[in-house]
């Protein structure tokens, strides 16, 4: 069963101050040209009309930076503390869906990620729907939608002067239960129309889903293809897409000691696939050493290997690598020439050369 | 906002075509429609048919030079490459061959005259349209070096934005005035947002290392970490080593997905530079890099 009650815009506070004192509490937070989660006390400077969120939700249970464990002289300890459980609120439906598939790499599938648990254990997410879809969104294409209740326990939508909780989860119905001490508005039926109506607008906003479904069949036959070429002419190399991204995982362990001593910390710090040094070996071999490589490698873990490993396809159509890469990089071009079939056939024409070249020189 | 007439597409569509045709170049390096409002996106052009997909409006904020860096890296040894080149891409491509990165016969400038570019913050949101701050402060709408000149559309609105309407040290003059501990925390501010995704760095034209300091792992020159003090090693690092080379274009601002204000610490810095030796980044293909030569008259007021 689950409730649906209205909360005056006025009245977030309430929401928040209840969350403040079971959770550690992040939120959408302006900083001067970003929008970004941030730990947040109370509901002032909270975020929840910002168009996107700029920065990726596994920041709040994957920080970018995290010290595993401080050594000094061949003892180990972990960093000292425990955190409240997290909670998140104003979370798109894609950054939230994003946290479930984590969750199969960090925690239900093979591997057990301490931090990773500490964190998600009792967690809570107040989802925000989106009303207002941008132009790079495509949560539409990969089976979601601008309310896709998926990884929220309670999501929002914004009427206007209030907004309309529903609860998605058991944990999200107990929260609401007792999140306000005054009485608390049922919606109207006026307000459950409205409301209606924003989910239905920015349903249509998305305009038509894309079939990616051959994506995955089609990238078995791309392993050599000039696209990867044609991509990574365009492509900076830099991480920006894969920071951002709310489903790239990759890290690089640290240990950073002080110097002349035996004390230091281990440190686990995002790493991206994009950059030439994920892939260098200690002899000096890079096997992905062109931008084509490592191109290629994103698209085909994100599409491809992740699908094998989970079941899923490892991209929410968030789209925030489209809007905020320095190129114009856009995934979803890449996706419709996978599937344009175009690739392939230049691929068996380039090779035909390749041997016919390879033949005279054997000659 | 200003308005572009198809006129400048058209002549610059048309001059890359002629290149192409001629046999002048082997590619030329422009930029194409983005997906987005308020992104073109690079584009390595190698046919005359493929000329067409060329343009030139106020989305073209992109510096190019990475990308002619690569094309030519790839292409055949010998192949000159043709480069769509606005007033600041102008100046730092004079800046490369100063520095001996590319010889002057190895390009084939194609100048356009640029009325400024919009800030691509917010690319997804249509109705946000601001010019950028460093066209505000540019004081060159046209590249100092070209072949080909590419007629500019007119510039009609503004909205009282237009490029070199700002003066051109206004902010950093009136951010050194506010006192030392209000700087520093706006740094730390601006820096907290920094992911090191490094962004700003492979979108600067004048970031050409191929292998930058924070790449350095054996032994580790800087520590990987997203923290305060090893993102503003990196900031500072960088502003340093484009000292008396950067040429202000902002494709480092425009680049950072973050919004990350780097363009203060480089205006200090080109300041000084101005100041001391009397030195413009990129206008003179016979200068002697500000840093990089000395003169007897060159201030000296800092030995004790």
């Amino acid at each position: 069963m689950s409730s649906t009650l209205r909360v005056d815009k006025k009245d977030l506070d309430q929401l928040v101050s209840a969350l403040v004192s079971r959770y550690r509490v992040f939120g959408p937070v302006e900083l001067d040209g970003a929008t970004l989660l941030r730990e947040v006390k109370t509901a002032d400077g909270l975020a929840l009309e910002a168009r996107a969120l700029d920065g990726p939700a596994k920041a709040a249970f994957f920080p970018q930076t995290e010290t595993l464990l401080y050594y000094d002289n061949g003892t180990a300890e972990p960093p000292p503390g425990k955190d409240k459980p997290t909670a998140i609120i104003g979370l798109r439906p894609c950054d939230a869906r994003s946290l479930l598939m984590l969750d199969k790499v960090f925690s239900t599938g093979k591997y057990r990620d301490i931090p990773w648990q500490r964190r998600q254990d009792d967690n809570l997410v107040i989802g925000l729907g989106c009303g207002a879809p941008l132009e790079t969104c495509f949560c539409n294409w990969l089976g979601s939608g601008p309310f896709d209740p998926q990884g929220s326990d309670v999501m929002l939508t914004d009427i206007g002067d209030a907004y309309i909780a529903e609860s998605c989860t058991d944990k999200g119905e107990r929260f609401l239960k007792t999140a306000f001490k005054s009485q608390v508005q049922r919606p109207s039926q006026a307000d459950l129309d409205k409301a209606g109506e924003v989910r239905s607008r920015a349903q249509q906003s998305l305009g038509a889903a894309v079939d990616v479904s051959g994506v995955k069949p089609a990238l078995a036959s791309l392993l050599d293809s000039p696209l990867w070429d044609e991509v990574a002419l365009e492509c900076l190399s830099c991480a920006a897409c894969a920071y951002l991204c709310p489903t790239c995982h990759c890290f690089d362990v640290q240990d950073e000691t002080i110097p002349g001593t035996k004390q230091g910390r281990r440190v686990r710090i995002w790493d991206s696939c994009m950059s030439a040094l994920f892939t260098k070996e200690a002899s000096g071999h890079n096997p992905r050493g062109a931008a084509k490589d490592r191109m290629r490698q994103r698209v085909m873990h994100k599409f491809s290997y992740f699908v094998e490993s989970y079941g899923e396809t490892a991209c929410v159509g968030c789209g925030r690598c489209i809007r905020l890469c320095p190129v114009n990089l856009d995934i979803r071009d890449v996706l419709k020439k996978v599937v344009s079939r175009q690739y392939t056939a230049v691929r068996a024409e380039a090779k035909g050369q390749k041997s016919k070249v390879k033949g005279q020189n054997a000659g | 906002m200003m308005q572009r007439t198809a006129e400048s597409g058209q002549q610059l569509r048309e001059a890359a075509r002629k290149l192409l045709k001629d046999k002048k170049v082997g590619l030329v390096v422009g930029y194409a429609k983005g997906t987005t409002p308020r992104r073109a996106k690079p584009a390595v052009v190698k046919d005359e048919k493929d000329a067409d997909r060329l343009i030139f409006d106020e989305t073209c904020g992109i510096s190019l030079l990475p990308h002619l860096r690569k094309a030519l890296r790839a292409a055949a040894a010998g192949t000159k490459a043709g480069i769509v080149a606005k007033g600041c891409d102008g100046r730092a491509l004079v800046q490369y061959i100063v520095e001996g990165q590319l010889k002057r016969d190895d390009v084939v400038i194609i100048g356009v005259s640029c009325a400024g570019v919009v800030s691509p913050r917010h690319a997804g949101e249509k109705d946000a349209q601001e010019l950028d701050e460093a066209c505000r402060r540019c004081r060159y709408s046209v590249a100092p070096v070209y072949d080909v000149l590419v007629d500019g559309p007119a510039r009609t609105d503004t909205g009282g934005h237009g490029p070199g309407t700002a003066e051109e040290y206004a902010a950093v003059e009136e951010f050194e005035k506010r006192p030392a501990a209000e700087r520093w925390a706006w740094f730390e501010r601006e820096l907290a947002k920094c992911i090191r995704c490094y962004a700003c760095r492979n979108a600067c034209p004048m970031c050409y290392c191929d292998e930058c300091f924070v790449d350095q792992t054996n032994p580790l020159w800087l520590g990987k970490s997203a923290e305060r003090p090893d993102t503003t090693i990196f900031h500072i690092v960088r502003a340093l080593h484009t000292a008396g080379r950067c040429v202000d274009c902002g494709a480092c601002e425009r680049a950072c997905p973050l919004g990350v204000r780097l363009s203060l610490l480089n205006q200090r810095i080109a300041k000084e530079v101005k100041e001391r030796f009397g030195y413009t980044v990129g206008l003179n293909l016979d200068a002697k890099p500000a840093l990089a030569t000395y003169d007897e008259d060159d201030r000296q007021e800092f030995i004790l």
